[in-house]
C-alpha cells in the first residue's frame, strides 16, 4: 500500500509552474472573504484557471477541462489548499456535480455546449434539489415540467440553494409524469438563471451549509411558467431519476477528497496562544485530551476521503464508502464542534470583534455543523443508503450511481 | 498512491484463509477455546512450517523478512478465524523486543528458535498496582553473583502459562532509563504460571519467588532498553491491530449474513432501521480501525516517522473491536450469545486485546503527550 501521491519529475515540474502561476496570480484580499469585493476576485481566479484547464482538472481537454492525470490534479488541489482555497474558489458544486452528470448522461451536443462555460468558469451553477414538500424523499417532487412544444413549462419551488453571489444556471429534477410510476417520471434540465418567471428569494437559516468558501446564504427559487428550450433535457424524458444517481453518488461522498479538516490544526494554535488560569491552555492536560479527541475524529475522516478519492480514480467498485464518509464527516463535526466548546468555552460561540480570536470562524462552526447535517441528504438518508448497498436483510446489493463515462 | 494489496499479499491472504477452512473451521475453534491450552500442535506447526510465524524476523535470523504490512495480511487473516495460539506474542513482539533490544550474540541464539517455533517467548510488563507503561516497571531484582534474584507478580502475560520464555521488564536502578529486559526460562526453579479465568483469552500470571536466573540473561546493555524496547512496540503494536481489524471485519461479516437470514415479523431483521443502525456503526468502527492500522503499517515499511500513527492505531482500534462485537451483539440478540455460534470468540478477544499492550487511554495520553508536536501539512 502506498498512502501518499506519488510524483513523476515531469509533475513535479508542474508543481513549480502552477506554485509560479499562483504567486503571480493570487489576489489580495482581506476581511469578510464572503463579501462581494473578496468574491469578484476569486471569480477572476477562477477564470484564469480556467483557461489554463486547471478549474477542473481532470475533466475531458475537448469539454475546457485539464486532461490531467490524477496525480497533476492533486498537485493542483495541494498548491491551492495552501492558500487555504478549494477549486474552484467559490462555491461551484453545482458545476461539479452538473458536469459529472453530463458527462455521463447528455448527448454530444449538450456536452460541447453545456461544458465548456461549466469547465472554463464562464458561468456559476447552483443545484436544486430539495423541496418544500421533497427533501429525503428526492424522488417525491411536485416541481413539474411539462411539454409544449419545443419547450418545458416547469412550475414549482426549490428550496435550501445555492449561496451568496447568485448563478448563471441551474439545473434541477422534475416530474414530468404525475401518473408514472416512482422514479420513473422524473426529468433532468439545465436551466439559465435568467428565464421570465425565476425568483430567487434568500432564506434564514441558522449559518452557512458548510460547502466551503462562499457557500453563505440559502434561497428559494421558485418557477412560476418558465420555459425552458427542449434541448436542456439531459438523460431524456422521464430519466431524470438516472441522471440524479450520478451526481446524488459524488455529492453522498463518493468523490472522496485528498484533504483535511483544518480544525485540528486551528484548534491547537489557539490552545497554544490562549492564556487560561495563568497559563496557556495547551499546558491543561484536559485541554490536550480534547485535541487529541479532535485529531481521531478529523484523522478518519480524513483516512475515509482519501480511500473514496483513491478508489473513485482508479475506478474500483464502490458500495457504501460514499456515504460512510459523508455519515461520519456530519457526525464527527457535531462532535468536534462539542470538543471546541469543551476546548475554549464561552469563546466557542461568539463572533465579538473585541473578543473573537477566531476571526469568527468558531461561532461559525458551531453553527453549520448543525446545518451541514442535511446538505447531501440526511445523516439518516446516508445510513439507509449505506444498508441497501451493504445488502442488510437482502441478497441483492444495491450498486453505487455510475459517476464515470 | 495505492490502496490495494499487493499480488502477493492476496495468494498470503488467500493461503492462510485456506488454512483456516480446511483445518481451522469456526467449530474447531469453539471446542479449542474450552481447553486448557487453548490452542494445538497442528495450528502451531503449519504458522512455523509456512513461515507465517517468524516472517518478520530478518532472514539471516531465521525468519522471512517480510514488510510489517505483509505480516499484517497474515494476521488480519488469523484475527478473522480467530485463530488462537502465541503467534503474536512470540513471533512478533518478543522476536521485536530481540532484535531490537538484544545483542547480536542474543539474536542469533534466540531468532530462529522462535521463527521455528521450537521456542514460544511472550513478554511481561504489567504489575499488580500498577497500569501498562514502564512507569510501572517496580521489580526490582537483587544481584548474587552471577545471578540476578526475582521476587514478585507479573499480571495479565499473554500466552505465558504456554511459553518457554518470558521476557520479563525489571527496574534496575531509579533513574527512568534504568529498566532490564531479562530473558527468564519459565523452567526456573520459583517461577510458576497460571493462565487466569474469566472474561480472557491468554492473560496468565507469572510469579516470581526467589528466581535465579543468569545475567546473562539480560537483553542487550543496562541502562540502553527504553528507545529500544519503544522501537520494538512501535513496530509490534499494529500487527496486534491488525488481528483485531480482522476480528472486526469476521464480526461484521457474521452480522450482515444474519440480517438476510434472520426472519422475524415476516422479514428479514435487515430490513429494520434499528439493526440496520448497528451495522452502519458496526461498519464505521471497522474502516477506522482498519485504515488507521495500515497507514501506520504503511508508515513503517516506508521508513517514515509512525508514533503518533501508532497510537492512532491502536487506539481506534481497540475501541473499535470493542464497539463492533457490542453492535454484532446488538444484532444477534440471543443467538449471538450461544456458544456453539462462534461470536463470542471474537467477543472475548475484543475484550482482552482491548488492554494489550495498554488500553485505548494509554494510547491518547502518549498522542496527549504528542498532541504539540503534531504538525499536520
Amino acid at each position: 500500500m502506498d498512502f501518499a501521491p506519488s510524483y513523476t519529475p515531469e509533475q513535479e515540474a508542474f508543481r513549480s509552474e502552477v506554485r509560479a502561476w499562483l504567486s503571480e496570480h493570487m489576489p489580495k484580499t482581506g476581511g469578510d472573504l464572503d463579501s462581494d469585493e473578496n468574491y469578484r476576485k476569486f471569480r477572476q481566479l477562477g477564470r484564469d484557471l480556467g483557461k489554463r484547464g486547471w478549474l477542473r482538472p481532470t475533466a475531458p481537454k475537448q469539454y475546457g477541462g485539464g486532461g490531467l492525470d490524477v496525480a497533476s490534479a492533486i498537485v493542483l488541489y495541494e498548491e491551492m489548499d495552501a492558500y487555504g482555497l478549494p477549486i474552484p474558489p467559490y462555491y461551484d458544486s453545482g458545476g461539479w456535480l452538473g458536469g459529472a452528470s453530463i458527462l455521463v448522461w447528455g448527448t454530444e451536443e449538450q456536452k460541447q455546449r453545456l461544458l465548456p462555460p461549466i469547465f472554463t468558469g464562464d458561468v456559476v451553477t447552483w443545484q436544486l434539489l430539495t423541496g418544500p414538500e421533497a427533501g429525503s424523499d428526492l424522488a417525491g417532487t411536485k416541481t413539474d415540467a411539462r411539454r409544449d412544444g419545443d419547450e418545458y413549462v416547469i412550475n414549482g419551488e426549490k428550496i435550501y440553494v445555492g449561496g451568496s453571489h447568485g448563478a448563471d444556471q441551474f439545473w434541477t429534477i422534475t416530474r414530468t409524469n404525475p401518473d408514472g410510476d416512482r422514479h420513473k417520471n422524473l426529468s433532468w434540465f439545465m436551466i439559465p438563471a435568467n428565464l421570465p418567471g425565476i425568483t430567487v428569494r434568500p432564506m434564514e437559516l441558522l449559518g452557512d451549509g458548510g460547502e466551503g468558501i462562499g457557500a453563505g446564504v440559502k434561497n428559494t427559487v421558485y418557477f412560476d411558467n418558465v420555459r425552458v428550450p427542449a434541448a436542456n433535457l439531459v438523460g431524456g424524458e422521464n430519466n431524470g431519476w438516472q441522471v440524479a444517481s450520478t451526481h446524488l453518488e459524488l455529492e453522498h461522498g463518493s468523490g472522496g477528497s485528498v484533504g483535511r479538516n483544518r480544525w485540528f490544526t486551528r484548534a491547537l494554535r489557539w490552545a497554544n496562544e490562549q492564556q487560561r488560569d495563568g497559563r496557556p491552555l495547551i499546558e491543561d492536560p484536559e485541554a490536550r485530551d480534547r485535541l487529541v479527541d479532535i485529531f481521531v475524529l478529523t484523522e478518519i475522516s480524513r483516512l475515509f476521503g482519501l480511500r473514496n478519492f483513491w478508489m473513485n480514480r482508479t475506478h474500483q467498485p464502490m458500495t457504501y464508502e460514499g456515504p460512510q464518509s459523508s455519515y461520519f464527516r456530519k457526525l464527527s463535526g457535531l462532535k468536534i464542534t462539542e470538543a471546541l466548546h469543551s476546548l475554549f468555552g464561552p469563546y466557542a460561540l461568539t463572533h465579538d470583534e473585541r473578543w473573537d480570536f477566531s476571526e469568527g470562524t468558531l461561532d461559525a462552526y458551531q453553527r453549520s455543523a448543525i446545518v451541514a447535517l442535511h446538505p447531501g441528504g440526511t445523516a439518516d438518508i446516508q445510513k439507509v443508503i449505506m444498508a441497501r448497498r451493504i445488502g442488510m436483510g437482502r441478497e441483492e446489493r444495491e450498486s453505487a450511481g455510475k459517476t464515470v463515462e | 498512491m495505492d490502496l490495494s494489496l499487493t499480488e502477493s499479499q492476496q495468494l498470503l491472504k488467500q493461503s492462510v484463509e485456506d488454512f483456516i477452512e480446511r483445518e481451522a473451521p469456526r467449530d474447531t475453534l469453539v471446542e479449542l477455546q474450552q481447553t486448557e491450552r487453548g490452542f494445538n500442535d497442528t495450528i502451531w506447526k503449519t504458522a512455523a512450517e509456512t513461515g507465517w510465524l517468524g516472517m518478520l524476523i530478518p532472514e539471516q535470523y531465521g525468519g522471512g523478512g517480510a514488510e510489517f504490512t505483509d505480516a499484517a495480511v497474515v494476521y488480519e487473516a488469523l484475527g478473522h478465524a480467530p485463530m488462537p495460539g502465541p503467534m503474536f506474542s512470540s513471533g512478533v513482539l518478543s522476536a521485536q523486543i530481540i532484535q531490537h533490544v538484544g545483542s547480536e550474540e542474543q539474536r542469533q541464539r534466540h531468532l530462529p528458535a522462535i521463527a521455528s517455533g521450537e521456542v514460544i517467548c511472550t513478554f511481561a510488563l504489567t504489575e499488580p498496582e500498577y497500569r501498562w507503561g514502564l512507569h510501572g516497571v517496580r521489580m526490582r531484582p537483587r544481584e548474587d553473583g552471577e545471578h540476578y534474584v526475582l521476587d514478585g507478580a507479573k499480571l495479565f502475560v499473554y500466552d505465558a502459562h504456554a511459553a518457554d520464555y518470558v521476557i520479563t521488564a525489571v527496574r534496575t536502578g531509579d533513574g527512568e532509563d534504568d529498566i532490564g529486559l531479562l530473558m527468564v526460562d519459565t523452567k526456573t526453579p520459583g517461577i510458576s504460571t497460571r493462565r487466569l479465568g474469566g472474561f480472557t483469552s491468554s492473560e496468565s500470571e507469572v510469579i516470581f519467588q526467589n528466581a535465579r536466573v543468569p545475567k546473562s540473561a539480560l537483553l542487550g546493555r543496562p541502562g540502553g532498553v527504553r528507545n529500544a524496547l519503544d522501537r520494538a512496540l512501535m513496530n509490534a503494536t499494529p500487527l496486534l491491530c491488525a488481528y483485531q481489524v480482522g476480528g472486526a471485519q469476521a464480526v461484521f461479516d457474521l452480522s450482515v449474513k444474519y440480517s438476510r437470514e434472520r426472519v422475524q415479523f415476516g422479514r428479514p431483521i435487515g430490513r429494520f432501521q434499528f439493526v440496520q443502525n448497528h451495522i452502519v456503526q458496526l461498519v464505521n468502527h471497522l474502516d477506522a480501525a482498519r485504515w488507521t492500522t495500515y497507514e501506520a503499517l504503511w508508515k513503517l515499511d516506508s521508513g517514515r516517522e509512525a508514533t503518533v500513527s501508532v497510537h492512532l492505531a491502536k487506539a481506534v482500534t481497540s475501541e473499535g473491536y470493542r464497539e463492533a462485537c457490542d453492535y454484532a451483539h446488538e444484532v444477534h440478540a440471543g443467538t449471538g450469545v450461544m456458544r456453539e455460534y462462534g461470536l463470542t470468540l471474537f467477543t472475548r478477544l475484543s475484550r482482552s486485546l482491548y488492554h494489550a499492550l495498554g488500553e485505548p487511554r494509554y494510547h491518547r495520553k502518549r498522542l496527549a503527550d504528542l498532541v504539540a508536536t503534531i504538525a499536520v501539512d
